[in-house]
């Protein structure tokens, strides 16, 4: 039973690591703390439904439209409301609320064109594998999967391309890397290209760990997600990674009934927000972050 | 007589920077004591250690026989150790007057309970504040600029503001952070004035940190002399003027 | 269209105008004031609405007892968050504020035998009574409306509602200009220069923290008599979003802002309903309610790229950074 808890937990943690890493890289470049990212997710998530369902593409052919479609969002919703917000040398607060402005709209916007209905995509949810004393569905092990893959390649887009470079030395120090004759455009655009991707990616392996879904349940994460950001100290994507994974483990953990009797399920948001608190109050700045000076 | 600030072996690190490296130094009461060093040798980031918005990583700060190191920079300017800052942080959206007017301690009218209990002594302090206010406007030639906000005025003016705050709250130490940065000649000499008379008149300690050599030369009765994080010289301002060590590692580079 | 000569319509706008008001004046309070971004205000609404009820209808206490210590709950809900997260950073704080009212609602919804779960407050009482929080509240209502021969009860609750948010505005009104307020005003300014001027930041953060909450509690409470019965999903984050709006529509740092906003949202929301001409005819009714949150979206994103500082808010003193 344990162990079957720490695998839902990883299977829900990659899933939010993916997510986190996505809301930090985009911080790290903007100081955007990204609410609408839920609803990015959600977005994703419906594109790809379009392309499995009507279209009858496979998963594979869904998920990377969604993540394109989103990707294409990101990008045009930089050059419409970010960047000129950031001519204007908007501050935290502004970014912040300009996002939940965005989140309100996408979402609507996507129930407008959607409906509020659940949907699922074509996949079969009974195919279940067992491994030792873990039974774990088809879309859970793909979930983690992506995860794993998707920790690699950013880890090595990170560390191995100038781009990379260039995205991490701006997350430890802005101003510097401005002096240092960066293209904070070309940065940026890559950090959202990137965000957006990995936002269409975490929507779709979300809609496949939970089955059915709908235009609002992109929301439902976000906070999870944020709490994950922060626990791994918001700017840094590897902190993200292990934050998302550490949280969904938590989360799945503490309704073990060997754990004090088990948090009863419908809790395990507040657990998550729990984690984050007593992070917090341990670590101001966050887990695995850097204390920020200044 | 035991010192009235005593700074023993403090340091503090940003990350790899040793920005104060244990400085020990004292300052005696009602003296005016000069602390230069070249830019970068941690002399703003030992104020900020003194005045409480930064925690030392080690060392000990004692102000009037009490441990101040580590407490919270409010209860360090309520003990009586006031600074400014190097760059005035004058409330830049607020007006002149308002500014000096937050600068009195023990108000009953900043207080919840005051306002609504003691409605009478928190207008008498608050009218008591006004007149002090204005003097100190008068003293440091605002008034013409009383009821515009803070950010309209300029560097030069905003150093003033700040001394005048300062001075106001009558603490016991002050810790000017190169008060004469963009103060003109004229001014200068007054303001140099009014410091020695307030040492004469009130009992205020000054520790000073000010680029101008000659205001240092003639204000300040010690110096103490820092250089990368660490104190070299601590003497009488000839002393400090004449000393080796000093001339290579500040004036040396500096001029 | 005979909805909007309707008076008992208007004046329902006019009482979540009014209940908006008191909520966004918290809001002022924290952040135009105090510089705190509080986004989890709903929480305290609830709490106020939902220890109101409780105590009314499990306790069997008076609704005069209950209501102040409903908003007294409130406020002790904003003294517990802020030992927790005013020390945090300012991203961080916001973040925790939003997981906080997120706690409450999740509480609220599966602390069935507390509030009544995800049903409301109609399963507060014994299973099978409906039970009612308000009686107490109707028959003042009602002698209010004999006493100053209001035409009908929506009218009475929005004299009601208005006169206790004119009066609250005043006060704050009041405060922001003590030396209180100056030191408050000072701390949204630059925090560390206050601090350096002997003041205790954390105090008065906490202090403007809690006092928002209170009103958030009062709002709760009008909130919770205006509508016969509530549920956790009447204090969705939404309404913290609603709020904020309307503290941006009107203005930062200004109190008689808040109303103005407030009424202005009033009419926009109630406005969008009538929304019955093309291109809106092409979408069915419910879904016009998802373009009406859409507007009020884009409103947010306008306000914050054009005009930061609010229609009546000054620039000089309080702008979104
Ligand atoms: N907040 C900070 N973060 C990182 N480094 C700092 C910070 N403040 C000061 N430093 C560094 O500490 C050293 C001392 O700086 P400072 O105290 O300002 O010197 P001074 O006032 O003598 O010119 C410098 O190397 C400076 O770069
Ligand atoms: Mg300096």
């Amino acid at each position: 039973m344990f162990l079957q808890l720490v695998a839902n937990g990883l299977v829900t943690g990659s899933v939010y690591a993916i997510a986190a890493v996505g809301v930090s890289l985009v911080y790290g470049i903007l100081r955007l703390v990204n609410f609408a990212y839920g609803d990015m997710m959600a977005f994703g998530a419906l594109i790809a439904y379009g392309v499995d369902g009507p279209l009858h593409q496979s998963m594979i052919v869904a998920a990377l439209a969604g993540m394109a479609a989103t990707a294409a969002l990101a990008l045009a919703l930089d050059v419409v409301l970010w960047k000129p917000l950031r001519a204007r040398r908007a501050g935290f607060m502004s970014l912040f609320l300009a996002s939940i402005g965005l989140a309100l709209v996408l979402r609507q916007a996507l129930l407008l064109a959607a409906g509020s209905q659940p949907r699922s995509y074509r996949v079969n949810p009974y195919r279940v594998f067992v491994l030792g004393s873990v039974r774990l569905s088809e879309q859970q092990l793909i979930a983690v999967a992506a995860a794993a893959a998707t920790i690699v390649a950013v880890g090595l887009f990170l560390t191995l391309t100038t781009v990379g470079r260039v995205l991490r030395a701006m997350a430890d120090d802005r101003a510097l890397a401005a002096v240092a004759g960066i293209d904070v455009g070309r940065a940026t655009r890559v950090a959202w290209l990137i965000s957006g991707l990995l936002a269409g990616l975490a929507g779709v392996l979300a809609a496949l760990v939970e089955y059915s879904f709908d235009p609002n349940f992109g929301f439902q994460l976000l906070l999870p997600v944020f709490a994950a950001v922060v626990l791994g100290g918001i700017g840094s994507a590897y902190g993200a990674l292990a934050g998302g994974l550490a949280l969904g483990v938590a989360q799945e953990v503490s309704t073990w009934s060997g754990f004090a009797g088990g948090v009863n399920p419908v809790y395990k948001p507040v657990v998550a927000f729990a984690v984050l608190a007593v992070a917090l109050m341990i670590r101001p700045q966050g887990f695995f972050g850097q204390a920020r000076v200044g | 007589m035991t010192p009235l600030l005593d700074v023993q072996d403090v340091v503090r690190t940003f990350g790899a920077v040793r920005a104060v490296d244990g400085a020990s130094f004292a300052v005696e009461e009602r003296s005016i004591t000069g602390l230069i060093g070249p830019n970068g040798a941690g002399k703003s980031t030992l104020f900020a250690t003194i005045a409480g918005s930064l925690k030392p990583d080690s060392g000990r700060i004692v102000f009037a026989g009490a441990r101040i190191d580590g407490r919270a920079a409010y209860r360090v300017a309520r003990a009586g150790v006031v600074r400014t800052y190097q760059a005035a942080r004058v409330l830049t959206r607020m007006t002149v007057l308002d500014n000096l007017l937050l600068a009195s301690t023990g108000h009953p009218g900043e207080r919840l309970t005051g306002v609504l209990l003691r409605p009478r002594a928190a207008s008498a302090h608050e009218r008591r504040t006004l007149e002090r206010a204005h003097e100190m406007l008068a003293l440091v030639r605002l008034e013409a600029h009383t009821h515009e906000y803070a950010g309209t005025l300029s560097g030069g003016q905003r150093k003033l503001l700040d001394l005048a705050r300062v001075l106001m709250l009558e603490p016991s130490l002050v810790l000017f952070d190169e008060p004469m940065a963009g103060v003109s000649p004229a001014l200068r000499v007054e303001l140099l004035e009014h410091i020695l008379a307030v040492r004469r008149d009130r009992k205020i300690t000054f520790l000073i940190v000010e680029h101008d050599l000659d205001f240092v030369m003639q204000a300040a009765d010690r110096v103490v002399v820092m250089n990368e994080g660490r104190v070299i010289v601590v003497g009488t301002p000839e002393e400090a003027r004449t000393n080796e060590e000093v001339v290579d590692a500040y004036l040396g580079k500096a001029h | 269209m005979s909805i909007l000569s309707s008076g008992s319509f208007w004046a329902f706008v006019g009482v979540v105008a009014g209940i908006y008001t008191i909520l966004a004046l918290g809001l002022q309070v924290q952040f135009g004031f105090a510089g705190l971004l509080n986004f989890g205000q709903v929480a305290f609404m609830a709490i106020g609405a939902y220890t109101m009820a409780i105590l009314v209808v499990k306790e069997g206490w008076s609704t005069w007892l209950a209501a102040p210590l409903a908003v007294v709950a409130a406020a002790a809900g904003g003294l517990f968050l802020g030992l927790f997260s005013l020390r945090l950073r300012a991203d961080y704080f916001a973040i925790v504020t939003i997981a906080f009212s997120e706690i409450v609602r999740y509480v609220a919804t599966n602390e069935t035998s507390l509030t009544g779960g995800s049903q409301g407050t109609i399963a507060l009482g014994p299973i099978g009574t409906a039970s009612q929080y308000n009686g107490q509240w109707s028959r003042f209502e009602g002698r209010v409306q004999h006493a100053f021969g209001f035409s009908s009860s929506d009218a009475t609750m929005l004299a009601i509602v208005w006169t206790v948010a004119v009066v609250l505005l005043a006060l704050t009104w009041l405060a922001m200009r003590t030396p209180w307020g100056r030191v408050l005003r000072a701390i949204r300014d630059d925090e560390d220069a206050a601090a350096s001027l002997g003041k205790n930041t954390f105090a008065y953060k906490l202090q403007a923290l809690a006092l928002g909450a209170a009103l958030a509690g009062i709002a709760g409470l009008f909130y919770a008599w205006e509508f016969s019965f509530f549920s956790p999903d009447d204090f969705q984050p939404l309404l913290t979003f609603f709020a904020w709006m309307i503290l941006l529509l009107g203005g930062l740092g200004r109190v008689w802002a808040v109303p103005v906003g407030a009424t202005v949202f009033g009419f926009i929301f109630a406005g969008t309903r009538f929304l019955n001409f093309a291109p809106f005819t092409w979408f069915a009714s419910d879904q016009r309610a998802y373009l009406r949150l859409i507007i009020v979206g884009l409103i947010i994103l306008l306000l914050v790229l054009v005009r930061p500082q609010g229609l009546l808010g000054n620039k000089r003193e309080m702008v979104l950074e």
